[in-house]
């Protein structure tokens, strides 16, 4: 008798916000099949991936992911399932077409996954288990949209409910900003109306993966993200395990990430984004699929939460898998986005609800800061042991600055400035350079990056429209290849990162050694 | 030839972050390697930053370190686990470029570190682009008119000796970065400066501009024995003038007689044997003119690269796995092909059937930039499509895409349609069928696009199935004419859009008459040998021979 068989879906052509990552999943799945006796049938089109390697399963279909063609090969090969969690959005938008068309999806219901999607079935679940979600509504017409910007107070992030991964969104901080969104925005009807959520400002937001068998929720790992709230979470930087977070505040997140998982019945990997602000937690969204931090995690924590995945969804239990128990690694890693700002010269490098990211490396180390130094140095930024640092930030980021600022001077760096910035600094008490920016004046700042003469810039973007000479000194850094800082958490990692790379040297040490510790 | 006794642990450079130049396809490269090298008993070293790959998975490798990929970490891990050799040609440009640094900081030879794979004097001679130019006048072939300049001065005075227009091309940067076309002094001068910043080692090339010409690459793997095999050719879609990373191309190559052909074979082999590569594969990029024929090399990469995953896809032969064995010793006629498990690697593979690949873009995410494509690489990802013709690659790739589009189909444009068709854009494509809708005729296209005839035909004959199938909004669409369309690639979405129906419908109508699609494979050998491991593609044409094997 034939070994019974079950159809991957993969990603399809790379972009941004699906990329490598999901490949990963899908070949992992894969390899769980294998391991499980069952013939795996992979479906893709990209020729750049492992999945679609002669050899890594039974069979592959080097096909467009469409319900025609995929339905073609269900047809053909009459497979006990299809699974669809994998590979990106890619294969999750066939679901439902397909499910209604007879075929099996495995693990999670497409049911759950479309209560996970849906505002309205979204916020009736999470409304049963008593979750904070940041106050929001829906507008197909600018009044509408003030009124509700209004009521529940700016900034407002905004974004037609159309698109996924973050395209076209916005936060905006005030009734104009959002008329310009509105009539920038097209296509608004009462199928597609345009998404206001309050903005949680300077919230810390964390990423939990976990994996469930329906009835057992495993937390993979919890990461707080280096940079605030507002910056999508394929563009921050991550740290697994927390490194701030109170442990009571951790705790109730994950007991939250197990009573979602269970309320969906998940069946494989399940991804929920959260945001901490004055201790209270907000829930930001639920993925209930694999994510892309499932193969850092992995890394992180030694185990292959794809293939425990995979096998749930042919029936197996955690407690068959033996993944009983969270891991928590002694050490740090750190995931620290790459970003192709080298190949669009003049766009501005400034991150924001919008992924930008091509990929990610990963520091490992025994300390925090050594990982995040590590992370700097893999994703290709330079970290300066002396130099000119040039500070810019917005009034709201002034005060937190300062001790900044002192500390990069106390180990040696010179301070040069805005005007803004370094009229604040020295009412602080601080010795600092005051230089024009671009039409202010020269030298400029302008001049002394051309001359060579910055090691790195600390600039934080107003909130609003930035201007147009502030852009420009940004581009202009990124061409140079000068490190630059756009948040404050991330000028606080920098810091860290430098005075420790200053005290001792990079040590290596291998992950067959760090899964030892 | 046995395999190497003499070394025993070896070094594994990945390629770092995803990043536009240099994408999974190294994942997949490396961990070809990883497994071909362990299957042989070595002890495998990795390094790599990338946490998203499998080649870091733990039990992928033997020793696996997740840390940055500069010269001093790489150097402290020789130090650490004193590898005896170092494999450089998998991990793209950026494990060349560590190589070369390693070796120039003499960390290589403090460990007595053996490069396989390719020696650094084979590395120079083909990234170093006067070296690379005068190895190929030594053995007869043409290059572009070129010449390499360090300071703004020397540009001008080769420039004078070139004659605009001009490609700038930087030495060692990824996927053609900081590369320009310039026309005219004034854009010189302009990007100059821009260049020798972004080479690492301040030089740039000054080239006779061979846009338009037709391109070509060849996929050739040599072994210590001096045997070379092609394993595919691959033709553009785009003529010159936009990396390769973002232009359409086809395998085989469609429209080269086979007298040419056989020229750039001869070259290709030549090319390979001079640079010096012993053992494993390269890359080498053709340009022909299209008025007489002329042949000029472009470059060649040392490694595995792109268009080598590509290749691989598009043949079945795993160009990485096969150059890791030939790294350690073993030569051509000694591996045997994984497909068949017959035959042995030094048979070419036989290509029955065509492919195609198609770059995906992501410009809306940069709202600022121009969506125009030139030298320096801006895609973000790639499809790969197999059909019996052309025709059916190209629709099945149009719908893999993702784009939102079914197929060639009918598309709001968003500029004047001589300058959509004039510029390279990302959807020129759609173009050029409104071009043939406003009744230009292939031989003009050709003369603003430079795009082969060939394939302007093949578009048209889309084109003109289309209005065909239109013919039919009121009516059923007959039999025979499905038929051609479904082996035109025309996606039943794409033929219920035409008629103004429902998908569904399409779909039944199909199954009413009978349409089935077929499942045919990619087996290396064209079907002359049987396959252990083939994998399959979709095609309405002839009768399927999967049954057999499945």
């Amino acid at each position: 008798m034939a070994k019974k068989s079950v159809v991957i879906l993969g990603g399809g052509p790379n972009r941004i916000g699906q990329g490598i990552e999901f490949d990963y999943c899908c070949v992992h799945a894969s390899m769980a099949l294998k391991e499980e006796d069952y013939e795996s049938i992979m479906v893709n089109c990209n020729p750049e991936t492992v999945s679609t390697d002669y050899d890594t399963s039974t069979r592959l279909y080097f096909e467009p992911l469409t319900i025609e063609d995929v339905f073609n090969i269900i047809e053909y090969e009459n497979p006990l399932g299809i699974i669809v969690q994998f590979g990106g959005q890619t294969p999750l938008n066939l679901a439902i077409p397909l499910q209604n068309r007879g075929v099996k999806i495995l693990g999670t219901s497409p049911d759950a996954i479309d209560i996970a999607e849906d505002r309205e079935r979204f916020r009736v679940l999470i409304n049963k288990l008593n979750i904070k979600q940041s106050p929001s509504g829906t507008a197909i017409s600018l009044e509408q949209a003030v009124t509700i910007a209004q009521r529940i107070g700016y900034p407002v992030l905004v974004r037609p409910s159309y698109v996924l991964g973050g395209r076209a969104m916005e936060i905006v901080y005030d009734d104009s900003g959002l008329k310009e969104f509105m009539e920038k925005a097209i296509e608004i009807s009462e199928e597609k109306p345009i998404l206001i959520d309050k903005f949680l400002e300077d919230a810390i937001e964390i990423d939990v993966d976990a994996v469930c068998d329906g009835k057992t929720c495993i937390i993979g790992g919890l990461m707080e993200h280096i940079e605030e709230a507002g910056i999508h979470s394929g563009d921050s930087a991550m740290v697994l395990p927390a490194y701030s977070l109170a442990s009571n505040i951790i705790k109730e997140i994950k007991e939250i990430t197990r009573k979602i998982s269970l309320t969906l019945e998940v069946k494989g990997l399940i991804n929920i984004q959260f945001a901490v602000k004055n201790k209270d937690i907000y829930i930001i969204e639920v993925n209930p699929r694999a994510s892309r931090t499932i193969p850092f995690i992995s890394k992180s924590i030694g185990v292959p939460l794809a293939k425990l995945a995979t096998k749930i969804m042919i029936g197996k239990t955690l407690k068959d898998l033996h993944f009983t128990r969270e891991i928590i690694p002694k050490y740090f890693c750190v995931k620290e986005s790459v970003f192709p700002f080298n190949r669009f010269p003049g766009v501005d490098v400034i991150l924001g609800p919008e992924m930008k990211s091509t990929g990610e490396v990963m520091g490992i180390d025994t300390s925090f800061e050594m990982a995040y130094a590590k992370s700097q140095l893999a994703a290709g930024q330079n970290l300066p042991f002396s130099g000119k640092i040039f500070i810019s930030v917005k009034d709201k980021d002034k005060p937190v600055i300062y001790s900044i600022a002192s500390q990069f001077q106390k180990i040696g760096f010179e301070i040069l400035t805005s005007s803004g910035t370094g009229q604040f600094l020295k009412k602080k008490g601080m010795d600092v350079v005051i230089i024009p920016k671009i039409y202010e004046g020269r030298p400029n700042i302008v001049d002394y990056i051309k001359n060579n003469e910055i090691s790195l810039i600390i600039n934080t973007p107003s909130g609003k429209k930035p201007r147009k000479d502030i852009v420009s000194i940004r581009t202009i850094a990124v061409e140079r290849g000068i490190s630059l800082v756009t948040t404050i958490p991330g000028a606080k990692a920098t810091l860290l990162a430098i005075k420790k790379l200053k005290e001792e040297k990079v040590k290596i040490k291998s992950l067959q050694q760090y899964y030892k510790i | 030839m046995p395999k190497r006794k003499d070394i025993n642990r070896i070094l594994l450079i990945g390629s770092g972050p995803i990043i536009i130049g240099q994408a999974c396809e190294f994942d997949y490269s490396g961990s070809q390697a990883c497994k071909a090298l362990r299957e042989e008993g070595y002890k495998v070293i990795l390094i790599n930053s990338n946490p998203a790959t499998i080649m870091t998975d733990p039990e992928m490798a033997d020793i696996t370190y997740i840390e940055p990929l500069i010269p001093e970490v790489v150097a402290g891990i020789i130090k650490k686990e004193k590898p005896d050799a170092l494999l450089p040609t998998m991990g793209g440009q950026t494990a060349l470029n560590l190589t070369v640094k390693l070796s120039q900081m003499g960390v290589l030879t403090k460990y007595k570190v053996h490069l396989i794979g390719a020696n650094i004097n084979a590395i120079k001679k083909a990234e170093d682009r006067q070296l690379f130019k005068s190895a190929m006048i030594d053995i007869g072939l043409n290059v572009p008119k070129s010449g390499v300049a360090y300071t703004l001065e020397e540009s001008l005075k080769i420039s004078s000796e070139i004659g605009f227009p001009i490609i700038l091309r930087p030495s060692f940067t990824l996927g053609g970065t900081g590369g320009a076309i310039v026309y005219n002094i004034d854009e010189l001068k302009e990007s100059i400066s821009k260049a020798f910043d972004l080479s690492l080692n301040h030089e740039i090339l000054l080239e006779q501009s061979v846009i338009g010409w037709k391109e070509f690459e060849l996929e050739v793997m040599r072994d210590k024995k001096d045997n070379v095999v092609i394993i595919c050719s691959i033709e553009n879609f785009d003529p010159m003038g936009i990396h390769t990373g973002d232009s359409i191309t086809v395998a085989p190559a469609q429209t080269l007689t086979d007298k040419e052909y056989q020229n750039m074979r001869d070259a290709a082999i030549k090319i390979i044997r001079e640079v010096g590569v012993e053992t494993g594969g390269s890359n080498i990029q053709f340009a022909i003119n299209p008025q007489n024929g002329e042949m000029v090399v472009i470059e060649m990469n040392p490694r595995v690269s792109r268009s080598s995953a590509l290749a691989s896809k598009a043949t079945g032969f795993p160009i990485a796995k096969i150059a890791a064995k030939l790294a350690i010793g073993y030569t051509l006629d000694e591996i045997p092909n994984d497909i068949t498990k017959k035959t042995p690697a030094c048979f070419e593979p036989t290509i029955d059937y065509c492919v195609v690949k198609i770059p995906k873009f992501n410009f809306e995410k940069f709202p600022k930039s121009k969506p125009c494509l030139n030298t320096s690489m801006k895609s973000v990802g790639e499809i790969m499509s197999i059909g019996r013709t052309f025709k059916e690659a190209l629709q099945k790739g149009i719908r893999s895409l993702e784009s939102g589009y079914c197929g060639l189909e009918e598309k709001k444009l968003n500029m004047e349609l001589e300058s959509g068709l004039k510029n390279p854009i990302p959807e020129r494509l759609f173009y050029i069928r409104e071009a043939f809708k406003k009744g230009y005729s292939i031989n003009k296209i050709y003369q603003i696009t430079f795009i082969d005839p060939w394939f302007l035909y093949n578009l048209k004959e889309i084109f003109d199935t289309e209005i065909e199938i239109q013919k039919y909004k009121n009516s059923e669409i007959p039999m025979e004419l499905f038929k051609k369309a479904k082996e035109y690639g025309f996606s039943d979405k794409h033929i219920a859009k035409i008629l103004g129906q429902k998908e569904e419908n399409i779909y039944n109508l199909r199954k009413k008459y009978n349409i089935k699609v077929e499942y045919k494979m990619v087996d290396t050998c064209a079907g002359e040998f049987e396959a252990q491991t083939p994998y399959y593609y979709s095609t309405y044409e002839q009768n399927s021979i999967i049954e057999e094997t499945k």
